[in-house]
């Protein structure tokens, strides 16, 4: 169901203001929010000042300046810090996308950072994304052969050539997280992220399933809920078109 | 159990951007049209019960708000029909690159406006 206001539990209230204590002349507000399952409040907006001349280049790294000198509190999923893991996919300044990746010079004014949109939130910065991992789940995402030899499974180069720019997700999910429709339709659409992954088994060559793996995605609301909006390919941090790859499903689906 | 945890902001904080401004704007559109479609019909049915339903009519689209009204139909189905063509070439699978996405909306949004006056011209001068 269509829902534009937030539920009163997850209205966003004024938070804390955590002055910069260094005397720094180069301050940057950046806007947090948060969240504590411990506690039963609402939501809010923490605001620290932070100093950028000993700050490095990305967004990340501003956040982890706040949770080493600022507030220890704060939680928020990163790992490799080089844009490949994934883990660290966010909202910034109104659009998502890797803090790793992110420079905080390309952002303009205060920085708003908040966690990837219309999720259930665990804490601070995290949401959950267990119903995108089910979906994942949902369309298979490995190869299926009968064949059985002991010899490798050899794909030409064109075919290979074919997968590029869709093996490269690392299902961050900012794509799907960015989408209006799979904000409403969460539950039964699949969303950009997945319907990528889907594509990428449907165009293998070395996959034998690729009548029942379409048949499984052309439904009404798994796919058809895509009505090229295109958040999805303006917000992938890896310059992906998760678009591109649900439009050639509609495609193989009415050519078919 | 319920899961009592809040939903993280999402359209409230979201930048818009030209393809999610024209994608709204398509539904919108289509929805004014298809009322406007219906109140066509229902004027040229009308007719059918007779001469002074023609006057009223008349007397309601010469008026200035009528001549607005006109202008806004008219704007309303220039958009749906430009917007409609960057679909169809969607569907063949063409330009979902961000940069001509980009070209094509900004193509839609402010080409809808000279259209808008080419038709309302064409119907003056036809009328």
């Amino acid at each position: 169901m269509v829902q534009f206001n937030l539920p009163a539990n997850s209205k966003v209230k004024k938070g804390h203001y955590y002055k910069d204590n260094t005397g720094s002349k180069n301050i940057r507000k950046v806007n947090v929010y948060r969240w504590d399952p411990s506690k039963n409040e609402n939501p809010r907006i923490d605001t620290y000042e932070v100093d950028m001349d000993n700050c490095s280049s990305k967004v990340l790294d501003i956040l982890n300046k706040i949770k080493n000198e600022i507030d220890p509190s704060i939680a928020y999923r990163r790992s490799c810090a080089h844009g490949v893991c994934g883990s660290c996919a966010m909202n910034m300044n109104g659009k998502n996308g890797l803090a790793c990746t992110k420079a905080h010079s390309e952002l303009e004014g205060d920085i708003d950072i908040y966690p990837l949109p219309h999720l259930k939130v665990l804490k601070d910065l995290i949401g959950d994304l267990s119903t995108l991992y089910k979906q994942y789940e949902s369309v298979e995402p490995w190869l299926k052969t009968t064949k059985k030899n002991d010899k490798e499974n050899i794909q030409s180069k064109e075919d290979r050539a074919k997968l590029d720019g869709f093996y490269e997700c690392i299902m961050c999910a900012c794509c799907s997280t960015s989408c209006p429709s799979y904000w409403w339709n969460g539950e039964k659409y699949l969303g950009p992220a997945v319907l990528l992954q889907a594509y990428r088994w449907i165009i293998d060559s070395r996959d034998e399933d690729r009548k029942e793996r379409l048949k499984k995605v052309a439904d009404e609301l798994k796919l058809y809920r895509c009505h090229t909006i295109l958040n999805c390919t303006n917000a992938c941090p890896k310059g992906l078109n998760p678009a591109k790859a649900i439009a050639e499903i509609k495609k193989m689906l009415a050519t078919a | 159990m319920e899961n009592k945890n809040p939903i993280s902001p999402h359209i409230q904080i979201y930048n818009w951007h030209i393809s999610s401004l024209v994608s709204i704007s398509h539904r919108i559109t289509g929805i004014i049209n298809f009322f406007t479609i219906t109140l066509i019909g229902i004027w040229i049915a009308s007719l059918l019960l007779g001469e002074k339903n023609y006057e009223y009519t008349n007397l309601f689209l010469s008026s200035f708000f009528g001549k607005f009204f006109c202008l806004g139909i008219i704007w309303s189905f220039s958009f749906q029909m430009l917007s409609e063509i960057r679909h169809l070439f969607m569907d063949l699978g063409y330009g979902f690159e961000p940069k001509i996405t980009k070209i094509t909306g900004l193509v839609v949004l402010i080409g809808s406006f000279p259209l808008t006056v080419i038709i309302f011209v064409i119907g003056r001068v036809l009328i």
